[in-house]
């Protein structure tokens, strides 16, 4: 049995940090309005940080056996960049969604995200022994597909013309990964 | 896929009821210490219904997602006769331990329990997907241990000795069950 670092990978590694850490970054990269334009459908809306605290405290951080929430630290100089979590796991069907947000731009398109989805995939596979893992992402998002695409995913369906922004209506993809999958492409990369 | 009521057997049916209700069945069962000392390594103690109720609804209060816990009732007078827990459960590893116990000692050795144990490991292994289920029971209650045969649990383990009750050393017999042997193999045919 192989038992390496579960939560670091090549670039970063997976960490879970006091409330205070979390609401300070979810504040800043809730800033950016094109950030949470990629990352949900609800309207772009700025919060307080008190509305920011009250939801790490009792949502992210609070005691939710079916939420696994981590913040994403870079190898190279241990700076906070992003932030991923398994949520809504159905256990008795071993399923969960995943969701993931590279919050610092300068890490966007090298790698980081890739990286922290597989370290997040192995423990989803590995430690809580789930047999899929879901998302979704929008269509106007092609970074975030490819990197989906390269830990695995594969596209499994759609909602046509699910959301409006910039003037067009766009799809919701339905991506997800199966533990067979994984595993054959995890044996692949040893 | 056929689609039964996975809490409702011919002769229990598993429901949950509201803390004053459990805590008047269990302060009755209390006062059997033959009972308790089937059920429970703690010395037999007796409490109140007031009290039964606080501890209830303290413990609904911090409702831990890997516990399940219902009484059993009889189908024929509807009355509550026992209770029956899922708990310590391992989500990533499809494994919780099982408790049963049947308050009401006229219904005792008449398959209550093994048909309430039955749908407690129908509801384990079809809707919660679990892989195993355990649990313990005592060398001097061979009447559950029977019982527990009668649904597919197989002896796994035990610890010697670890009891000391009337003068006498008793073990802790540990019995589980594989989800593979449920289905394939289920001795249980309630009726």
């Amino acid at each position: 049995m192989m038992m390496n670092e579960l939560l670091c990978g090549k670039l970063v590694r997976l960490t879970v940090e006091n409330p205070d850490v979390v609401v300070e970054h979810l504040s800043k990269w809730n800033r950016d309005s094109e950030l949470a334009r990629l990352e949900a459908a609800r309207p772009a809306t700025p919060y307080t940080k008190k509305q920011i605290k009250e939801f790490v405290e009792k949502e992210l951080l609070g005691d939710h056996p079916d939420l696994f929430f981590f913040m994403i630290r870079a190898l190279q100089d241990d700076r906070i960049l992003g932030e991923t979590g398994l949520d809504g796991v159905e256990w008795n069907h071993g399923e969960s969604f995943v969701g993931i947000s590279i919050g610092e731009r300068e890490f966007w398109g090298k790698g980081y995200g890739t990286d922290a989805m597989q370290v997040l995939l192995r423990y989803a596979f590995c430690e809580l022994n789930l047999h899929r893992v879901s998302l979704t992402v929008f269509e106007y998002n092609p970074r975030a597909i490819r990197s989906y695409e390269k830990a695995g995913f594969k596209i499994e369906g759609r909602e046509r013309n699910f959301l409006e922004r910039g003037g067009k209506r766009w799809d919701m993809l339905y991506m997800g990964i199966l533990r067979q999958e994984w595993q054959a492409q995890a044996q692949e990369s040893e | 896929m056929a689609i039964t009521n996975l809490f409702l057997g011919t002769k229990v049916r598993l429901v949950v009821e509201d803390p004053q209700v459990e805590a008047k069945a269990w302060s009755q069962w209390l006062r059997n210490s033959e009972y308790m000392l089937l059920l429970d390594t703690d010395p037999p103690v007796l409490w109140s219904e007031k009290t039964l109720k606080d501890r209830i609804e303290k413990d609904l209060e911090e409702s831990h997602e890997d516990v399940f816990y219902a009484m059993i009732r009889t189908l024929e007078e509807d009355r509550y006769i026992g209770f029956l827990a899922f708990f310590e459960t391992f989500w990533n590893h499809g494994d919780a331990w099982v408790a049963i116990g049947l308050g009401e000692a006229e219904f005792w050795g008449k398959g209550y329990g093994s048909e309430a144990m039955h749908l407690a490991l129908r509801y384990a292994f079809n809707e919660l997907n679990f892989h195993r289920v355990t649990l313990g029971v005592f060398e001097y209650n061979q009447r559950a241990i029977r019982s527990y045969q009668k649904v597919g649990f197989v002896e796994e383990g035990r610890i010697r000795g670890e009891f000391l009750r009337q003068g006498k050393r008793w073990d802790m017999i540990f019995m589980g069950i594989l989800r593979e042997e449920w289905n394939n193999n289920n001795p249980f045919q309630p009726g």
